[in-house]
């Protein structure tokens, strides 16, 4: 049986070609991340090892309240210089020296741009002398002596063309520019850089000024005596250290590290490039299935007469699996393949500093051809069990009726796991329990899972509405078109589904997308009322700008806005600041209950009615903020408004909070033309001081409106990238189908040349049929997609999606690119439907 | 009366009928060197006007290949084949296409009809093809002498054999083609069946002017025709006007030698 199920295979090579392309597909999109993953993972790895491989043991500070379990680790309590005095007095210590690493120092490059973009963090540190310990190796010039003296790393120098000895300006914190002189070219470790990170090395005094650390450090590197190990050391020191210290050992904080870098890594790029490589797998196991389920159709009779002589039903599901799990384990190795290639093209996109190979884990190869060949065996077990239920008579039929009527059970079931879905779906939405994301995952699972099963039922209807136009502008062709996509509802059916589920994740995007932008232009038409915005898209910059726009005679209203994570009630939150003497004239809240100018006295807060309602918080009662600073503050609520896409969550005054952060940064300013001078005037004045700053913007009201459509656009299309392989894998299952369906119809398609259809009406035929394919995937796809869009969409009015908005443009264009799409995928099957050879067609028996 | 001609003796129209279809030293050729096959081996024959001929032979010996060729379904090798005026090895594809919408009406041995479509569909299905519609009085005077008045909404799987073939015969009426080639199409039916179809084929031919050319292997269908032109090895062998079942099965049998 086997050897039968071998030949099979081979002989029907076109067919599984498609069936092999969705696998390839899916297991590289799956493959291609792990591997880009582990190459970026193992890429720092072997920077830490070699750049730390001088350090015995690092002595940081713990980390400060409201910041710690931060994503990439979070901040540390900084360390006073004295301490290095403390630690070198340890026994065993050779040498101890404090290192200052911070975010924030950001080249100008020689077109006057900031270096980067918005690109990688861009690092500031301070020059270590003992090269025993520094991680950095000066490849060129010597070490910052000056104070304006800079060192930069020789990745950056290489990419931008920097020299020893030129003039280099440097923004800090997105302040003004400041002008140094490169002294030197150094590397990290025995690697360029940090992956693509800029860094800058200067004297220690000046670290300290620009990065504002005053007479501080992040952590201390010490090396060791000899004959004294890491581990007897850091016990040494840790005994000597004050209670907000700790000690590591450098292979210890090399580990950790990594660890942190890593789940970064999976957070930002792992776990999202494998949800959307699942997606594709999950739409790929459609085409799977249809491909099995038509080459069991096709088969039947041949099934039938194995049965007839004697195969029992389970050498005949045997046969049909062993042919899934050969091609699905071929396709898989070649998926993975393609998944190598794939992840050198995104390293080079992502620009890391990887030395160009790539990192292979047997991990990968096992997932991608397990992953492969159990999707390619699990979607071909249903065909699989419909073969075990040809009869033996079969083999003696004409011909099998080529319509089976849909079981009521198979409406049950999928009825009962679409209603599960959307169950699931909501409650995942509206909890705020862990398990969150899996109940949303699931849900739309069950959704698309769910409208599959009843997709059948809807063929006829739809294609029936859909084949009417067609059948009026094409005549025959149309009429046939629309019978022929009726005609197997079941094969139709999946097939559009897979189109289906491209499309639908795609509108529900664009639904949420789209309710953002109403809802972040609502709130700045509404809440927002300062005339000109003042942002950088990097971290939070320092109050030089909002001083310097304060001396601006133009300019009125000038307020900063700041922000930082506080931890109310065992959970960390985001709060802002805002100066109350200027918050009715940049803002306008529209209170619930109480005045937004209660956060005028200190130690007073506004929060929005669903985070109040969300967290049981009453206008009058005090809660207690934990901030970064260590200090746990009683916070009288003082009034309660409604949340827009702009502000959000607790407000509290500059002062309040000021006393109970390490520094102070604004995340925006906010600023009116002044009286009596005229706006466009104003605008000329802003743009002209924010000159001075080059990581900020200057807009007015109606260009940060564009601008954050343009973002939410950006956005859209990596959406659209990232699904575009669910989608090219939907295409080539309806190809897939009517190549299989021209197959099977190739007598009929015959008769019909015989009788007078010309090739250009064939193509025709077969073409409309695919469009009706499609566009039956995109009617299902957009319902669905809408549904799923308003669900989300309507659960995140926390974040301030007050207007749930259906951007019916887009849809519109989706169904006419589903229509197009069906075109597409229709090329090929036409060639081979016009090539019919009409006698072959009607005198094959 | 049956007047039984040799083989090379006239071929052409054996009386002063106009002619509807004709061949001149039609050649087919199969396959290449060693493997060649010669199906038609320089056949000239002439199908008159409203005439209803029956092209009878052994097995192989190139019946379907000349209704095929004749019918603009295959292309000779060499020789030439007229229908009407229009000379069909001059014609492209699509005007191959275009005479076989327009002037040529099909009944196949089996699978004649188009699944997904009723009977009525199927009936009127070159004229949509070709987008024209049917005239509303020939098309009910065809399905009243096929028989098929309750039968039209029904799919070719809810039809018997011989109702398909019906159906198949109306369809090639219902364009009113100027001729109408059949190759076996009696060949799945039983005797009952076969007569009721060649009935109506005679009634077209008769009443309507029709000009039919069919294939058969069988004598008692071959009695219906008008005339019987005999095939072996590509060849005419030999021609019968006016046949009866007895004189067909004569010739059969004197060929069969
Ligand atoms: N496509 C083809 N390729 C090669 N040879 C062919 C092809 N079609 C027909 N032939 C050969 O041409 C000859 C005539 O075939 P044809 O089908 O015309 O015979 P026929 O008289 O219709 O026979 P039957 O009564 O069995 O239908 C046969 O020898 C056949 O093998
Ligand atoms: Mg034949």
């Amino acid at each position: 049986m086997i050897g039968i199920s071998l030949r099979s295979l081979l002989s029907h090579k076109l067919r599984l070609a498609l069936t092999t392309i969705a696998v390839i597909l899916g297991v590289s999109f799956v493959a291609g991340t792990f591997i880009l993953t582990d190459t970026i993972n193992a890429t720092f790895t072997s920077i830490f090892a070699t750049a730390n491989a001088g350090v015995a043991v690092t002595v940081h500070g713990r980390p400060i309240a409201g910041q710690s379990g931060g994503v990439g680790g979070g901040q540390n309590h900084p360390i006073p210089t004295s301490l290095l005095a403390t630690v070198r007095a340890v026994p065993g210590v050779k040498d101890a020296v404090g290192s200052l690493f911070r975010e924030g120092a950001t080249l100008i490059g020689h077109d006057g741009k900031p270096i980067g973009g918005n690109g990688p963090p861009t690092f500031g540190a301070n020059w270590i002398t003992d090269s025993a310990i520094s991680p950095y190796r000066l490849r060129g010039g010597a070490a910052p002596t000056q104070p304006n003296d800079v060192v930069v790393d020789a990745g950056t120098a290489a990419k931008n063309g920097l020299t020893v000895g030129q003039s280099l300006p440097i923004v800090f914190l997105g302040g003004v520019e400041e002008h140094f002189t490169i002294t030197g070219v150094a590397g990290y470790g025995t690697s360029d850089n940090l992956a693509g990170a800029t860094i800058a090395l200067f004297t220690d005094s000046t670290a300290q000024r620009v990065l504002e650390g005053q007479d501080k450090y992040d952590s201390i590197l010490v090396s060791a005596q000899s004959g004294v190990t890491d581990v007897v050391l850091r016990e040494h020191i840790a005994a000597a250290l004050p209670t907000y210290a700790v000690a590591e050992t450098g292979q210890q904080a090399a580990a950790a590290a990594e660890q942190s870098t890593e789940s970064t890594i999976s957070t930002f790029i792992g776990t999202p490039l494998l949800v959307f490589a699942f997606i594709s797998l999950f739409v790929g196991s459609f085409l799977i299935i249809n491909t099995f389920n038509i080459l069991v159709a096709q088969r039947t009779r041949e099934l039938a007469l194995l049965r007839a002589l004697g195969a029992t039903r389970a050498q005949v599901m045997t046969s049909v699996l062993v042919e899934a799990a050969v091609t699905g384990f071929v396709a898989s190795i070649l998926g993975f393949v393609v998944g190598i290639l794939i992840a050198r093209a995104l390293l080079s996109v992502f620009g890391s500093a990887s030395t160009g190979g790539v990192t292979l884990l047997p991990r990968t190869v096992i997932i991608a051809v397990l992953v492969g060949t159990i999707v390619t065996v699990i979607a071909a077990s249903l065909p699989a069990r419909r073969a075990t239920r040809i009869a033996p008579v079969a083999a003696l039929a004409e011909a099998l009726p080529e319509t089976q009527p849909l079981p009521r059970r198979r409406v049950a079931i999928g009825l009962i796991i679409f209603v599960l879905g959307c169950a699931a779906l909501v409650t995942g939405l509206f909890t705020s329990a862990g398990s969150k994301l899996q109940l949303i995952g699931a849900g739309f699972l069950c959704v698309f899972l769910g409208v599959a099963l009843l997709a059948p039922v809807l063929v006829v209807p739809v294609a029936m509405v859909l084949g009417w136009p067609v059948a009026q502008i094409r005549g025959a062709p149309g009429i046939l078109a629309g019978q022929n996509a009726r005609r197997n509802p079941r094969r139709t059916a999946l097939t559009a589904a897979a189109l289906m589920i491209g499309l639908a994740l795609v509108t529900c995007v664009a639904v949420i997308t789209d309710s953002v932008r109403v809802s972040t232009n609502d709130a700045i038409e509404g809440a927002f009322r300062a005339d000109f915005i003042v942002f950088t898209q990097g971290p939070d910059f320092n109050t030089q700008a909002a001083q310097a726009l304060q001396q601006d005679p133009s300019l009125r209203d000038v307020t900063e806005v700041r922000g930082t994570s506080v931890i109310i009630k065992g959970s960390s939150q985001g709060i802002a600041a805002i100066d109350p003497a200027n918050l009715g004239s940049v803002l306008s809240l529209s209170m619930v209950s109480g005045t937004a100018s209660a956060i005028a006295s200190t130690n007073t807060a506004i929060v929005d009615s669903t985070e109040a309602t969300a967290s049981g918080v009453r206008i009058g009662q005090v809660v207690t903020f934990d901030f970064p600073q260590g200090a746990n503050v009683p916070i009288r609520i003082g009034g309660i408004y409604t949340a827009n896409a702009l502000v959000s969550g607790y407000v509290v005054s500059l002062a309040t909070m000021a006393p109970n952060v390490p520094t102070e940064r604004d995340a925006i300013v906010l600023a009116n033309a002044a009286n009596g001078g005229s706006l466009s005037q104003a605008e000329t004045a802003l743009h002209h001081d924010v000159k001075a700053f080059p990581l900020l913007m200057a807009m007015s009201r109606s260009e940060y409106r564009t601008f954050v459509g343009a973002s939410l656009d950006s956005f859209l299309n990596l959406i659209y990238t990232l699904l575009a392989f669910a989608i090219i894998i939907a295409v080539l299952g309806i190809a897939n189908t009517l190549i299989l369906s021209v197959l099977e119809r190739t007598r009929e398609i015959g008769l019909l040349r015989a009788l007078g259809m010309t090739r250009s009406q064939t193509r025709s035929m077969v073409r409309w049929e695919s469009v009706i394919i499609s566009l039956l995937g995109a009617v299902l796809g957009l319902a669905v997609g809408l549904g799923l869009g308003v669900a989300v969409s309507g659960s995140l009015g926390a974040l301030g999606i007050t207007e749930i908005a259906v951007p019916g443009q887009n849809l519109i264009v989706y169904a006419i690119i589903a229509g197009v799409f069906g075109v597409v995928a229709a090329i090929f099957p036409t060639i081979r439907a016009s090539r019919v050879d009409i006698l072959r067609a009607i005198t094959t028996e | 009366m049956a007047a039984i001609t040799t083989a090379g003796a006239s071929t052409t129209a054996t009386d002063s009928r106009p002619v509807a279809a004709r061949t001149t030293e039609a050649v087919k050729e199969y396959g290449k060197g060693d493997a060649m096959v010669r199906a038609l081996d320089g056949i000239t024959v002439a199908f008159g006007k409203g005439q209803f001929s029956a092209i009878m032979g052994p097995s192989g010996s190139g019946k379907s290949t000349l209704l095929h060729c004749v019918a603009g379904l295959d292309r000779l090798t060499s020789g030439s084949i007229h229908i009407g005026d229009i000379e069909l090895g001059s014609l492209n594809d699509r005007q191959l296409t275009m005479l076989r919408r327009v002037r040529v009406g099909f009944i196949f041995q089996s699978f004649n009809l188009v699944p997904t479509l009723s009977a009525l569909d199927n009936i009127v299905l070159p004229l949509t093809i070709a987008g024209r519609k049917p005239d509303p009085a020939a098309l009910a005077e065809i399905v009243r002498i096929t028989g098929l008045a309750d039968r039209l909404k029904h799919r070719p799987n809810q039809l018997s054999g011989g109702q398909q073939q019906r159906v198949a015969a109306a369809r090639a009426l219902a364009s009113r083609p100027e001729i109408i080639f059949a190759d076996e199409p009696t060949g799945n039916l039983d005797s009952r069946a076969s007569t009721d179809l060649l009935d109506f084929l005679r009634h077209a031919v008769t009443e309507l002017g029709q000009t039919i050319i069919m294939v058969t292997h069988d004598p008692l269908a071959a009695s219906h025709a008008d005339r019987v032109v005999f095939l072996a090895d590509g060849r005419v062998v030999s021609e019968m006007q006016s046949p009866t079942a007895d004189t067909v099965l004569d010739v059969m049998r004197h060929l069969g030698d």
